[in-house]
């Protein structure tokens, strides 16, 4: 299989590299080091393995790495760390919606993109738009409140609070 | 039906003085989750070595069959292939599937299984080569390129089938893989004591883990020789097994655990690690194996479907006077867990309920699916589905409240239950059944062709492993010289919050906040020993060793400041990083300098405890009459539903789940261990069922196994109750798997109540409720 | 890891339909790859050449056109939510979409590749039946439409040939009395595939009498299909309970479903008789 160079610009930095047709987003993400975009089936079933594509949230496992040729990617890992955790990241900490965490990196990444669209979403929304990723510990109830806490301290960050 | 009354009233609580503590009971942040939640956490197959190779492994297509011919040989020549291994490579590669001995089985042909088939293969699935190589798609080429002749055999897939003269055998001498008894009272005086005797049969079928992360680990030769395995897994200690099956001292296996994301009971008996462990001897590189989602589903154990008969004698006053309940297990292709699964079902047949005379009898067989173990529950939800449906059928018989039938027959503390052993903690039964009720309000009226329903089901579970198991865990716990505490524990963290809670005890017991805490866990070579995260034992176990080792330290530092203050111990405390007279909490001194003191004067800031469970001898498994756990949680669900009778769909409405915990560690975990338990027990109510055909699986990906959407259920309310009674640290109990046990016996009773017909199996489709009410027309 | 292939990346409508021309046997066009890289990986599909078309302009866009709707082929699902136009003018569509997988798979799977794909539970297929659509078959030679109806062969059959590309769909605004709906009946309440589904269009008089009738179904054939025998017999009369029945009946009458791990035929039968029933009592009042 001929390779092909392609160019990644993930969580700020731009990564030019040479994959055979045959690579998805996933792997490749992985395979740089970007070990927070987790892989739980590969067939677009788990939510697990979501990323923010040119803005939009999407299984990285079904993308093909030259789809995303010059590609705007954010990650989980993208949006904060362990010492200026993003507020989503921190709702879901303080509100318990963290068990064995697996799913935790995708889930946050649908969250991302709903509060990026809708600020103050109702319970009916937010369990609309994490429906692609699923959860086998928490049953997402802590999930569904961490996404509101999230909402609101964004909300009062905006506001100046 | 309309069993239930429309509204119930929660019984009050007895007093219950529980102390007020810093730490414990808070719902702190958890110490693991903002690395969780930012993505740090390195998982099992997160993790990479210089120069490693990636393993595949050769799995049988068939479900039964001879090996008739197995040619490695062009997969092995293929260019970047490092190693591929056969059952001719390790001829002493045997995996102890079973304890002989601990269950008070007969040690069983099929007990010892091949690490990797050699010339029988007995589940589509079982591990018949593995390879090694440069790269996963040199890998992935390799195992095309294995050639295998099978001759295929009979195989039996049904239980009932295999218990029959004649029917193929799995392995010798027979498919018995483990029977169990119980044998209380005299159950035909009692069923001749009986007004009215009721027969029931209840189905319930393999069910999938579906952990979010497939097994995975990393495996490397270090420079002393020892084969170090980085692993998903609940069970360190499995290092003396894989030291058996590599053929290997157990001092050069160490098993380091990472954490884990998500077991439930299937991260319980190997998976990658004698595969990583032999790969790496052989090639001595680092290999890494990570199962794909397929694979994971084909080749882990499942849940046990059982076929459980109940027929209970009852007096017209409510009161049961005899139980004959007959349990039949499917135990699969081999029995790993079967004996205690089946134990652990026989045990809790006849649910948390006061039964003079009982006869239990309890079989677990083989056949060629696959096999099946441990889950969450353990052989508990399986019981329960089949005793609480039983109760309503009961209260139905005799025109009664449901509710009222259970309470004149619960157990109550003081009381035995069925194997004798007498309940020593608080038994709120009636408590957490009747809170459950009243939290779910006023029940909504039909709409139409919809009816509304309601159920409860109550519960018992185990926490802690079976007493003549005689367990034990250790934890060491050190303050340092700045104040900050080290907690070691051989704990493997499933994600359930293992590593948190010994955190959280460990600042409560030395008066630290929770962020001065750190825990280094799960290594079975640096970390002392704690046992496997199974059972609901961790919190009792590795929690009271931890409490244990922080109370001597405690007790150190405590002495040599009354010393200091010229105080007596007892009237000193420790808070926020200093020790404190109490009555003049003004007079204190920091941690730190209480340490440099005491180190400097060579006292111990640390300690290494080990606890022990209560030991008991094994039971005669013809009657199983004494104590089999070291205690047992209590507590109700209630849900209601509403059921589309033309389309047999059905909608969860609300749901409730009451348990005593004993005494919360983390509140938020608490909750979160009852609303994740509930989800997976309304899942396996409603949707799941991991469907095989003549021993071949059909839903072997998350579409075709469906586990709960966040669409699927609204959210459990969880109420928790603590009585303070528990065996656990500050009076806890277990939660992890009492918190899954009653929901598909609650949702079974809300859809009888709803419809007027009950369906006996699991899980309930649309169409068994369409099937159901044609019964009825 | 996904199979070898080969991966062409067009930059233009023509370059993508000179490379299925050029392309040996085994070519298939890959856009949001929520079916083909499932199927790829599962072993049911081994295409040698992949024609990308994810990115092609000609492809996009939704737009209203000589009184038809026009969806370019590569529209996500999740862009006929966003879109007013869907919403407004075919509901039906709307609502596939919105039960349609879930969000990341609806950010990614295509129009055109769910109807290419013609899986029989493709969820847009019932409400594009329902709305008259056909879809536009382009190749190097040229461009013909084909109604959706006649497009469908078989399980995973279209009348599509190899060197064709499905670039995209239209339907007829329907008129402003027009009403519909959709269901879909799956075993769990999100990201399920459907075991029935059923859409609906009925357009009714002022006298009440119904004029048009469109009545399509999921996951009950090898292919989406309409119940041609249940709309004649609603057409030109009222819609009333007993004709509604008899309709619904007809509706199951015209399925041929299969067992699977979802349902039994029966089932199917009997749960799309219930739906079709629903939608059109709905559409009566």
């Amino acid at each position: 299989m001929e390779t092909k160079v392609v160019t990644l610009h993930i969580n700020g930095r731009t990564h030019q590299i040479a994959l055979p047709p045959n690579r998805t987003l996933l792997q490749t993400l992985r395979d740089l080091g970007y070990t927070d975009v987790k892989n739980g089936c590969e067939k677009g079933d788990c939510g697990a393995c979501a990323v923010l594509l040119n803005g939009k949230p999407v299984n990285s496992c079904l993308v093909l790495a030259w789809q995303a040729d010059g590609a705007e990617i954010v990650t989980n890992g993208g949006l904060g760390d362990q010492a200026h955790p993003h507020v989503i990241q921190e709702a879901f900490a303080d509100a318990g919606a963290i068990q064995c965490g697996y799913c935790t990196p995708g889930m946050i990444v649908s969250t991302k993109a709903l509060l990026d669209r809708n600020p103050h979403p109702t319970d009916e929304e937010i369990r609309e738009a994490i429906s692609g990723n699923l959860c086998r510990c928490t049953g997402y109830v802590k999930i569904v409140e961490a996404i509101k806490l999230a909402a609101e301290r964004m909300a009062a960050a905006k506001e100046g609070r | 039906m309309g069993l239930y009354k429309s509204k119930y009233t929660a019984k009050p609580l007895p007093p219950v003085d529980l102390p007020e503590l810093r730490v414990v009971g808070k719902p702190l942040r958890r110490v693991d989750a903002l690395a969780k939640a930012v993505g740090k956490t390195v998982y099992a197959g997160d993790f990479s070595m210089p120069g490693m190779l990636y393993a595949k492994v050769f799995r049988s297509t068939v479900p039964s069959a001879r090996i008739k011919r197995l040619d490695v040989s062009k997969a092995r020549a293929l260019p970047g292939v490092a190693c591929v291994l056969t059952a001719e490579d390790l001829p002493d590669g045997k995996l102890v599937t079973d304890i002989p001995g601990q269950t008070g089985q007969k040690v069983r042909k099929g007990s010892l299984t091949s690490v990797l088939a050699r010339d029988r293969v007995r589940f589509v699935g079982e591990p018949i080569a593995l390879v090694a190589a440069e790269t996963l798609e040199i890998a992935e080429k390799a195992l095309e390129m294995i050639e295998i002749e099978y001759e295929e055999l009979p195989g039996v897939f049904d239980p009932l089938e295999a218990m029959k003269p004649g029917a193929p055998i799995v392995y010798e001498p027979d498919n018995i893989v483990a029977r169990w008894k119980i044998r209380k009272g005299d159950v035909h005086a009692g069923m001749a004591e009986a007004d009215l005797i009721i027969e029931n049969t209840y189905r319930v079928p393999f069910v999938e883990h579906a952990y979010l992360e497939p097994e995975a680990g990393v495996a490397w030769v270090d420079e002393r020789g020892v084969i170090n395995i980085r692993v998903s897994t609940q069970v360190v200690e499995h290092f003396r097994s894989i030291a058996k099956a590599v053929g290997v001292p157990q001092n050069k296996i160490r098993t380091i655990g990472t954490m884990v994301g998500g077991g439930f009971g299937g991260k319980e008996d190997i998976t990658v690690e004698i595969f990583l462990a032999l790969l790496a001897k052989h090639t001595q590189r680092p290999v890494k194996l990570v199962y794909t989602r397929e694979e994971s589903m084909m080749s882990q154990s499942k849940r046990h479907p059982f076929i459980i008969t109940h027929r209970t004698g009852v007096k017209r006053n409510g009161r049961i006077v005899a139980a004959e309940i007959d349990l039949v297990a499917d135990s699969g292709a081999y029995p790993y867990l079967s004996p205690y699964v089946l134990l652990y079902a026989v045990v809790m047949a006849t649910g948390p309920y006061r039964i003079p005379n009982v006869r239990v009898d309890g079989v677990a067989v083989a056949t060629n699916n696959p096999f099946t173990s441990a889950f969450r529950g353990f052989g508990g939800p399986q019981a329960a589905f089949a005793y609480e449906q039983q109760m309503d059928a009961i209260a139905e018989a005799l025109g009664m409240d449901p509710m009222e039938v259970r309470r004149i027959n619960y157990l109550r503390t003081g009381d035995t239950n069925a194997t004798g052993q007498v309940i020593e903690s608080a038994a709120w039964l009636e408590e957490t059944a009747t809170r459950a009720l009243e939290a779910l309000g006023e029940k909504e009226p039909d709409r139409g062709s919809v009816k509304i329903g309601r159920g409860v089901a109550s519960y018992f579970q185990s926490y802690g492993r079976i007493t003549w198991l005689h367990d034990t865990s250790r934890a060491w716990v050190g303050v340092e010289l700045d104040g900050t505490v080290v907690v070691r524990s051989g704990v493997p963290d499933l994600g359930a919050g293992q590593v948190n809670s010994l955190a959280q005890i460990t600042a409560e017991v030395l008066g630290v906040p929770l962020d001065q805490v750190t825990v280094y866990s799960t290594d079975s070579a640096l970390t002392p020993l704690a046992g496997t995260s199974t059972a609901t034992r961790q919190l009792y176990m590795s929690g009271n060793a931890v409490y244990q080792a922080a109370s001597a330290v405690r007790k150190v530092l405590l002495d040599r400041a009354s010393k200091h203050f010229e105080e007596d111990p007892k009237d000193l405390d420790m808070a926020e990083g200093r020790i404190f007279v109490k009555h003049n909490p003004e007079q204190s001194i920091s941690l730190a300098e209480m340490a440099q003191i005491c180190a400097a004067e060579g006292l111990p800031l640390s300690n290494l405890a080990l606890f022990r469970a209560p030991f008991t001898d094994p039971l005669d498994p013809e009657n199983l009459q004494g104590r089999v756990f070291p205690d047992f949680t209590f507590g109700a669900q209630a849900v209601e539903v509403a059921v589309d009778t033309e389309t047999g769909e059905i909608t969860l409405l609300k749901s409730v789940a009451c348990h005593d915990i004993g005494r919360a560690i983390n509140r938020a975990a608490v909750e979160g261990q009852i609303e994740g338990g509930s989800s997976q027990g309304l899942g396996y109510a409603l949707l799941e069922e991991y469907v095989m055909e003549e021993g071949i699986p059909k839903t072997v990906t998350l579409s075709e196994y469906l586990i709960p959407t966040s669409m699927d259920f609204p959210p459990t309310k969880a109420i928790v109750l603590e009585s303070g009674s528990g065996k656990g640290p500050f009076g806890a109990k277990g939660i992890g798997e009492p918190s899954l046990t009653p929901a598909a016996a609650a949702v079974a009773n809300a859809v009888a109540d709803a419809i007027g017909v009950r369906i006996h199996e699991l899980p309930i489709t649309p169409e068994k409720v369409l099937e159901a009410l044609k019964r009825i027309k | 890891m996904l199979p070898e292939f080969e991966l062409l990346m067009p930059r233009t409508l023509s370059e993508a339909l000179e490379m299925l021309t050029q392309a040996r046997e085994g070519v298939a066009p890959i856009a949001g790859g929520t079916n083909l890289v499932v199927d790829m990986r599962g072993g049911r599909h081994r295409p040698s050449v992949l024609v990308n078309v994810a990115g092609l302009e000609e492809l996009r866009g939704i737009r209203r056109e000589n009184g038809h709707v026009v969806i370019g082929a590569t529209t996500t699902v999740a862009e006929l939510l966003e879109e007013p136009l869907i919403a407004e003018a075919a509901p039906v569509l709307w609502s596939a979409a919105r039960v349609f997988a879930n969000p990341l798979v609806r950010n990614r799977a295509t129009v055109g590749g769910n109807l290419a794909d013609a899986s029989p539970a493709a969820d847009t297929a019932p409400p594009l039946l329902v709305l008259d659509a056909e879809v536009q078959l382009t190749s190097k030679e040229g461009s013909r439409w084909v109604p959706l109806d006649e497009f469908f062969l078989g399980v995973r059959q279209t009348l599509r040939q190899p060197d064709e590309l499905l670039t995209a769909i239209r339907f007829p605004v329907p008129p402003s009395g027009a009403v519909g709906g959709f269901y879909k009946l799956g075993l769990r309440k999100a990201d399920a595939i459907s075991v029935a589904s059923v859409a609906v269009v009925v357009e009714v008089g002022e006298d009440g009498t119904c004029r048009k009738a469109r009545i399509a179904m999921g996951a009950v054939a090898p292919r989406p299909i309409r119940a041609y025998e249940a709309e004649k017999l609603l057409e030109g009369r009222v819609l009333t309970p007993e004709l509604v029945a008899e309709a619904a009946h007809l509706c199951a009458e015209a399925t041929s479903p299969i067992d699977d791990i979802r349902a039994s035929a029966a089932y199917r039968k009997h749960v799309v008789e219930v739906l079709a029933r629903r939608l059109l009592s709905e559409e009566r009042r």
